[in-house]
């Protein structure tokens, strides 16, 4: 998710007013251009934009905090480079845009179209860095108190103190998010807390299972799951040899691009390569009679949302405790095997897809890039010596010729010596 | 800082022609006795031996031992830009990416500069020792050139035997065969067409015409050429040059199919 880093106008603060809105628009140079956001409908006035560090990558990101109803993060939808670019700002109500814009003055036209949404985000994530240990391979976790993991929040972004010490309810909330995830010791009167995978795990398959049950966006749906569980059509079972040609050629293209379509920009993309180790293997089944279980495209679902989620909300020494959890756990091991199996005709289909079909046999190799290095290396130097030969005078072509059968080479009767300059 | 000034680029260009047939690229080595120049063709058979001393210019500056490696191609190329009586100036730096020549006609004043790019080039380096050769043959330039030409018309190799008597050029081809002798005399008129031969011991060898008529690409640079022999060692061609400067060619003989 792209999220606002920079040249926010800082001084806007969420209008509480219904529909949305709220772009205080600079007077008119370009250096700091409003924007527009969409911003939840029943915010109280205390709410702000706080600059918290970004639970995923560390880096200091915008969130919308509402005592009431908690932190939304900001979703930057970009419209297509080809389609609207501008926003077109006035103080009417616009008929085609969803939101109406509050604007002092005469109309203005922003640059791009960005629009920003704020959407919920779980106090959790945003408190997933403190408890999270600082890199995978620390392992040992310390039991520490409420306040100690707070000044760590507070060493992090300066906006917490501020929002913890305004809001006693914050306090509170997170104490109780502690809860829900870490192991707890009680220590006189104090309680202490640890973060604990099985917990935090819980919580993320309860989310993931939230995210699933409505089923995903189509756009995920799509990518992960049918392209995932597409049972390839194999020769044999088709009479017509050049459809399944097509088929097969189809299938390797979905293979190749990886890059969703989601709004989302940067989590994204690290996203489809978290999960291009399920999307490859699946990608053939055994024979096209091999029918997917009932349970498996839920399975898979499941197991896709949760590494969206640890991508997009989980620090990075999270991720690797959430991944193998997704890979092993018995729930998914009925998709395991699956997926094995489809892996397994994959390879099957790939053979029999170089043998028919040329195209995508040149294809395969092209896609080593050792390979495509290697030859490549060898044709330059194939054309430097073509290069050279062609540039050596008629004389020395000549003498190549001769036969020098009986003659011995010059070292055999001079004595080589290190050159002296 | 190499600074090198000829006052005939002919001399260059001359040398330049021979070898370049022969050797590709190679590096001229330059210090403060002059420039050297040593190389191979590429099956290794023949070696092209090369000084200029410095007295051979006029004047001769070379503060630090450097290696010019040059393709000869490119040089052959630039001295084709200057003519027979420019005066030839090499200049380079002493840790030099390019090689710079200046032509100056002092006829005209027209001057013309050139820089040749360098380039790094990993050659062996033969020792080779003064030998005492069983023979030693000297003879106009032109007149070797000749048998060699005549010769090569009729086979690939031709045996020199060097008697008392004189030296014979022979071969033996498929269409038939031929012979050259030469016996030693001395033309007072025009030194340079006689024919001397200092012998300590009778030889026979064979050699490649191909490879000699390569050689003999060196004889506008002098009058005459020394041709040495000795059993089981390469035949050495000498083309000498002003100032003791000299073009040298060695060639391996051939060995196991002589007829």
């Amino acid at each position: 998710m792209a999220r606002v880093t920079r040249s926010k106008p800082k001084p806007k603060e969420a209008t509480p007013e219904p529909p949305v809105s709220t772009v205080k628009p600079l007077p008119s140079s370009a250096s700091n251009p409003p924007k527009l956001f969409v911003l939840p409908k029943d915010a109280s006035p205390d709410a702000r934009i706080v600059t918290l560090e970004n639970p995923a990558n560390g880096a200091p990101s915008r969130y919308f905090f509402c005592p009431q109803e908690g932190f939304y993060e900001f979703t930057r939808i970009v419209a297509p480079k080809k389609e609207c670019r501008s926003w077109l700002i006035t103080g009417e109500e616009s008929e085609e845009q969803e939101q109406e814009e509050n604007r002092i003055g005469a109309g203005y036209i922003t640059k791009s179209a960005d629009l920003f949404v704020a959407t919920p985000i779980d106090l959790l994530f945003l408190l997933l860095p403190a408890l999270a240990p600082k890199t995978a391979k620390d392992t040992k976790q310390h039991f520490l108190a409420l306040d100690d993991y707070l000044d760590k929040l507070y060493a992090s972004s300066r906006h917490w103190r501020p929002l913890t010490s305004q809001h006693s309810s914050l306090k509170t909330t997170i104490e109780k998010k502690l809860r829900a995830t870490c192991d707890t010791v009680d220590a006189g009167d104090e309680t202490m807390y640890r973060l604990s995978n099985d917990k935090l795990l819980a919580i993320l398959i309860k989310k993931a299972e939230r995210m699933v049950k409505h089923g995903l966006p189509p756009s995920l749906e799509e990518r992960f799951i049918k392209t995932a569980l597409e049972v390839p059509v194999m020769n044999i079972k088709r009479e017509d040899s050049s459809l399944s040609t097509i088929s097969i050629s189809e299938e390797s293209t979905e293979n190749d691009s990886q890059v969703s379509t989601t709004t989302t920009a940067e989590s994204q993309t690290s996203i489809s390569t978290a999960i291009t180790t399920p999307d490859t293997s699946t990608d053939s089944s055994p024979k096209s009679a091999l029918s997917t279980p009932p349970q498996i495209p839920h399975l898979l679902r499941l197991r896709t949302s949760l590494s969206y989620l640890s991508t997009s909300y989980l620090p990075p020494s999270l991720h690797a405790p959430v991944t193998t959890h997704a890979h092993t756990s018995p729930t998914f091991t009925p998709l395991a095997t699956h997926l094995s199996a489809l892996a397994s005709l994959r390879t099957e289909a790939a053979a029999l897809r170089s043998i028919s079909d040329n195209m995508s046999r040149k294809r395969a190799i092209e896609e080593d890039d050792d390979r495509v290095f290697e030859r490549e290396e060898k044709k330059r130097k194939k054309e430097e010596e073509e290069k050279k030969k062609k540039s050596e005078g008629r004389a020395v072509k000549q003498l190549k010729k001769v036969d020098t059968s009986g003659m011995k080479k010059m070292s055999s009767f001079f004595v080589k010596v290190a050159k002296k300059t | 800082m190499l600074e090198a000034r000829l006052d005939q680029a002919q001399m260059l260009k001359k040398v330049v022609d021979a070898i370049k047939d022969l050797v590709q690229d190679c590096n001229f080595d330059c210090n403060d006795s002059g420039i050297a120049l040593q190389a191979m063709d590429n099956s290794h058979v023949a070696l092209v031996s090369m000084l200029l001393r410095s007295d051979a210019f006029s004047p001769f500056r070379c503060d630090r031992n450097i290696a010019l490696g040059i393709n000869l191609g490119s040089l052959t190329k630039v001295l084709r830009a200057a003519q027979n009586d420019d005066v030839l100036t090499l200049k380079a730096e002493d840790a030099p990416d390019v090689v710079n020549l200046v032509f100056e006609n002092s006829a005209n004043d027209r001057i013309s500069e050139y820089d040749i790019k360098l380039m790094d080039i990993d050659q062996e380096h033969l020792g080779i020792p003064e030998t005492d050769y069983a023979a030693t043959i000297t003879l106009a330039a032109t007149e070797f050139q000749r048998i060699c030409r005549d010769l090569s018309a009729l086979s690939e190799s031709v045996s020199i035997e060097c008697t008392k008597d004189g030296v014979k050029f022979a071969c033996q081809g498929d269409i038939g065969s031929g012979s050259v002798h030469l016996k030693q005399n001395s033309n007072m008129d025009k030194p340079a067409e006689s024919v001397e031969i200092d012998l300590t011991e009778p030889v026979s060898l064979t050699f490649s015409l191909k490879y000699l008529t390569n050689f003999c690409k060196a004889s506008g640079l002098s009058e005459t050429v020394k041709l040495c022999l000795s059993h089981e060692v390469p035949l050495l061609v000498e083309y000498g040059l002003v100032n003791n400067s000299y073009l040298r060619f060695y060639l391996a003989p051939k060995i196991g199919d002589e007829e």
